[in-house]
C-alpha cells in the first residue's frame, strides 16, 4: 500500500501543537473546549485551546485509553459513560498514568452541546473537581436550516463568551483578528470537503483511515495557518495521484462507506479485514462533520449558524439525507455502521437509518458492535465472522 | 471428483468427504479444540483417496492452512441448501457460541445475515450450562413432553442460570424448569429471526436442531414449519466441500 508522504508533515504539525501547549510562558492561557465549540473566538484572543475529546482519541489509538479508562470507572464513573469522557477524566485524575501526563490545566472550560449532552456533564465535572470557571453553549437542536431565533439565541451566547474571555483574560477581542481566523478556517473547511470528495474518483486516492487520521488538524488546529498548510499538501498530493490514475495502491473491488467514529485502538486492523477481501473505505460519516460552511458577513452570526448545523445536532430527516447523499456521491457498494457504544447521539438511531437505507437504496448493510476509545468492547473473532461474511455478501463466492 | 469440507466450530469439529456424484464418503463429528488441525489431517489421509480440494470454515478455518481457500459458515450454509434445499430462503443455524440467521436471495446466494450479540443466549453453550446446572445430560433437555413451563427471562446466561437453581430451590419441578429452558433459547432465536425478517422456507441447522423441543418451539413462534436436515450439525462442512468442488471446477478451466 502506498503511503501519503504529506503523513510526516502532519506528524511534525500535531507534535509541534502539543509540546507547544506544554511550553510555559508568561501569560499563557489555556482553554479546555468539546470539538464543536466555536474556537475561532478564542484563538482570535490568543488563548491556547486543548481538545480533551482529540487527548482521548490519540490515548486509544496509542492503545492506552484502557488503564485510564479503569482508572476513572474505580473512581466511580460509569461504565455506560463515553469512553472519551472516561478516558479524558482518567487522565485528570491520574495524570502519572496518562501519556504526556494528560493535557496541560486550563484556566477555562468552553463546552457546547451540538454533539452531544454528555460534554454538559462531562465539563460540570471537570469544573468542579479542577475548580475552574465553565462558559457553556447551548445550541437547539436544528432540523434543515436553524432557525433566525434559534441563530439569534446562539449568537447571544457567543456576545456573552466574548464577554466572559475578556473580563477573564483582561484582553479585547479584535474584530479583525476574529475574521482573520474566520476566514482561515473556512477555508481550510473547504479544503477538507475537497480533500473528501477526491474519494469519488475511481480508483480513490485515499480511504477512511488516512481521512481518520488526517482530520486532527481541523479539529485541534482549526483557523491556524499550520492546518491549512498540512491541508493544501494533502490535496495536492491527491490530486497528483488522481492525475496519474493511482488509487490507495490496493486493488479497490468494493467501495465502502464508515458511519460513526473510528474503532481507535484498532483502525488499521480492521480496515485489514476488509482490505483483504478487496474492500475499500472510500468515504465516512465522521470527517464530514468539519466540513461546514462559514456564511460571509457578521462573524458571531455566521458562527452561530455554522456550529447549530453540525450533523449530531440535527435530527432524523436530515441525518438519513446526508447519510443517502454520501453513499450515492461516493458510489458506495455496501454500509458498515460502527455501532458505537460510546456515543448514544450517534449510535442510537443507526439501526432505524439502515432500515431506510436499505429501504430506499438496497444496500447491504453491516452493524458492526464495538466502541471507539474502549478496548475491552472490542471482540476480534466476532468482528471478523461479520466483516468476511459481508464480504462474502458483497459478491465473489458464490 | 472428492472434495473435503473441514468445519471447526466453537465445540465441535466436523468434515465431510463428498464426491461429486452427490455422494457423501465420510464424516467425522467430534470435539474442537487443541489438534484439530491435526485431527482434521489425519481424518483426511485416512480415507485413502486423493481429495481434489479443500474447503476449511468456522471459528477455526485459519488453522487449515493447507485448505484451498477458507469461507465463512454463512456462505457454506448457503451453498449447502442452494443444493439441498432449494427452496430455502431462511436458514437459522444455532451453533455452540453464536447463533446465525441467514436470509438466501431468488439465485441462491447470501443476501443478507444477523448474528446474536456477544453473548450466550440461545446457543449450544446455553444449553450445555443449564444442562449442568440441573445435572442432566444436554440430550436430556429434547425428552420432555409438552406441559407448563417456568419463564426464564434474563438475557444473560450467568443470571439465567440463577433463575434456574431459584426455580430448583422453589420447589418447581424438573420437567417445568427443561421445558422454561428450552422455551427461553427459542423465544431468542425466533426474535432474532423475526428482526432480519424470516422468509419461508425455513432451515434449522447446528447442534442444537436437534433438540425437537427447540425447534418446535421456534416453529410455533415463527408461525412456520422448518425444515430441519438429518445431520444438522454437518452442514456449513457439507457445503463447505461443494464449495471447495466449486473451486476445483473452476480453477480446472482457468476461470479462477
Ligand atoms: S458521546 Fe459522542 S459526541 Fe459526545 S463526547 Fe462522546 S463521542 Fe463525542
Amino acid at each position: 500500500m502506498s503511503r501519503l508522504t504529506s503523513t510526516d508533515y502532519l506528524k511534525k504539525v500535531m507534535s509541534r501543537y502539543y509540546t507547544g501547549l506544554r511550553i510555559p510562558s508568561p501569560g499563557k492561557r489555556i482553554a479546555w473546549v468539546t470539538s464543536g465549540a466555536p474556537v475561532e473566538i478564542l484563538r482570535a484572543m490568543n488563548i491556547q485551546v486543548a481538545y480533551p475529546e482529540n487527548y482521548a482519541a490519540l490515548c486509544a489509538a496509542r492503545r492506552q485509553s484502557q488503564r485510564l479508562i479503569e482508572i476513572a470507572e474505580s473512581s466511580g464513573l460509569s461504565g455506560d459513560l463515553c469512553s472519551y469522557a472516561r478516558c479524558h477524566i482518567g487522565s485528570v485524575l491520574s495524570p502519572n498514568a496518562a501519556p504526556w501526563k494528560g493535557l496541560p490545566r486550563p484556566a477555562v472550560l468552553i463546552c457546547c452541546n451540538n454533539i452531544c449532552s454528555t460534554v454538559t456533564l462531562w465539563y460540570e465535572y471537570l469544573a468542579d473537581i479542577l475548580k475552574v470557571p465553565l462558559f457553556f453553549i447551548d445550541t437547539p437542536r436544528v432540523d434543515g436550516a436553524p432557525a433566525s431565533h434559534q441563530v439569534a439565541y446562539v449568537k447571544r451566547q457567543l456576545e456573552d463568551l466574548v464577554c466572559f474571555l475578556e473580563a477573564r483574560f483582561g484582553r479585547r477581542l479584535d474584530e479583525q483578528a476574529l475574521k482573520a481566523t474566520l476566514k482561515t478556517s473556512a477555508q481550510t473547511a473547504k479544503l477538507w470537503a475537497n480533500i473528501r470528495s477526491t474519494a469519488m474518483k475511481r480508483p480513490s486516492p485515499i480511504e477512511a483511515p488516512d481521512l481518520f487520521i488526517a482530520m486532527a488538524p481541523i479539529v485541534v488546529l482549526r483557523g491556524t495557518r499550520a492546518a491549512l498548510d498540512f491541508y493544501q499538501l494533502l490535496h495536492k498530493e491527491l490530486l497528483v495521484r488522481i492525475d496519474n490514475g493511482v488509487g490507495i495502491g490496493r486493488y479497490e473491488r468494493v467501495r465502502l462507506v464508515w458511519d460513526n467514529i473510528a474503532i481507535w485502538h484498532a483502525l488499521f486492523r480492521v480496515n485489514q479485514m476488509f482490505a483483504a477481501h478487496g474492500g475499500v473505505f472510500v468515504a465516512d460519516t465522521y470527517t464530514g462533520g468539519w466540513t461546514f460552511e462559514l456564511m460571509e458577513g457578521d462573524p458571531l452570526e455566521s458562527m452561530a449558524h455554522a456550529y447549530l448545523s453540525v450533523f449530531l445536532n440535527k435530527g432524523f430527516a436530515d441525518r438519513l439525507a446526508d447519510l443517502e447523499k454520501t453513499l450515492s456521491e461516493y458510489g458506495a457498494d455496501g454500509l458498515v455502521m460502527h455501532a458505537n457504544r460510546s456515543c448514544k447521539p450517534y449510535s442510537l438511531i443507526q439501526p432505524e437509518l439502515a432500515r431506510e437505507i436499505s429501504r430506499r437504496m438496497g444496500l447491504p448493510i453491516l452493524l458492526l458492535e464495538s466502541d471507539m476509545a474502549d478496548p475491552r468492547a472490542y471482540a476480534e473473532e466476532q468482528l471478523r465472522l461479520r466483516i468476511e461474511a459481508f464480504m462474502e455478501q458483497l459478491g465473489g463466492i458464490l | 471428483m472428492i472434495t473435503a469440507g473441514i468445519d471447526i466450530g466453537s465445540s465441535a469439529l466436523k468434515m465431510v468427504i463428498w464426491e461429486s456424484t452427490g455422494k457423501i464418503l465420510a464424516r467425522y463429528v467430534g470435539r474442537a479444540g487443541y489438534g484439530s488441525e491435526a485431527r482434521a489431517r489425519e481424518f483426511c489421509h485416512s480415507i485413502g483417496v486423493h481429495i481434489d480440494a479443500t474447503v476449511a470454515t468456522g471459528y477455526g478455518r485459519g488453522l487449515i492452512d493447507w485448505a484451498d481457500r477458507s469461507v465463512t459458515e454463512l456462505t457454506c450454509q448457503v451453498r449447502w441448501a442452494r443444493q439441498e434445499v432449494p427452496a430455502a430462503r431462511t436458514i437459522i443455524d444455532i451453533g455452540g457460541q453464536d447463533c446465525k440467521v441467514i436470509r438466501i436471495s431468488e439465485s441462491g446466494t447470501l443476501a443478507d445475515f444477523l448474528l446474536n450479540d456477544k453473548c450466550a443466549a440461545g446457543t449450544g453453550r446455553f444449553l450445555e450450562v443449564m444442562a449442568a446446572a440441573l445435572d442432566v445430560p444436554v440430550e436430556e433437555l429434547s425428552g420432555v413432553p409438552d406441559g407448563p413451563s417456568v419463564s426464564i427471562s434474563s438475557t444473560c446466561t450467568v443470571f439465567a442460570e440463577s433463575e434456574v437453581m431459584s426455580a430448583v430451590a422453589g420447589g418447581r419441578n424438573k420437567q417445568e424448569v427443561i421445558r422454561g429452558i428450552n422455551n427461553a433459547v427459542a423465544s431468542r432465536v425466533a426474535a432474532l429471526a423475526l428482526r432480519l425478517g424470516c422468509v419461508p422456507d425455513l432451515v434449522i441447522t447446528g447442534g442444537v436442531a436437534q433438540n425437537a423441543r427447540i425447534v418446535d418451539a421456534i416453529a410455533s413462534i415463527l408461525s412456520t414449519r422448518p425444515v430441519v436436515p438429518k445431520e444438522p450439525q454437518l452442514t456449513a462442512a457439507w457445503g463447505a466441500a461443494l464449495l471447495a468442488h466449486d473451486k476445483f471446477l473452476s480453477k480446472r478451466e482457468g476461470s479462477y
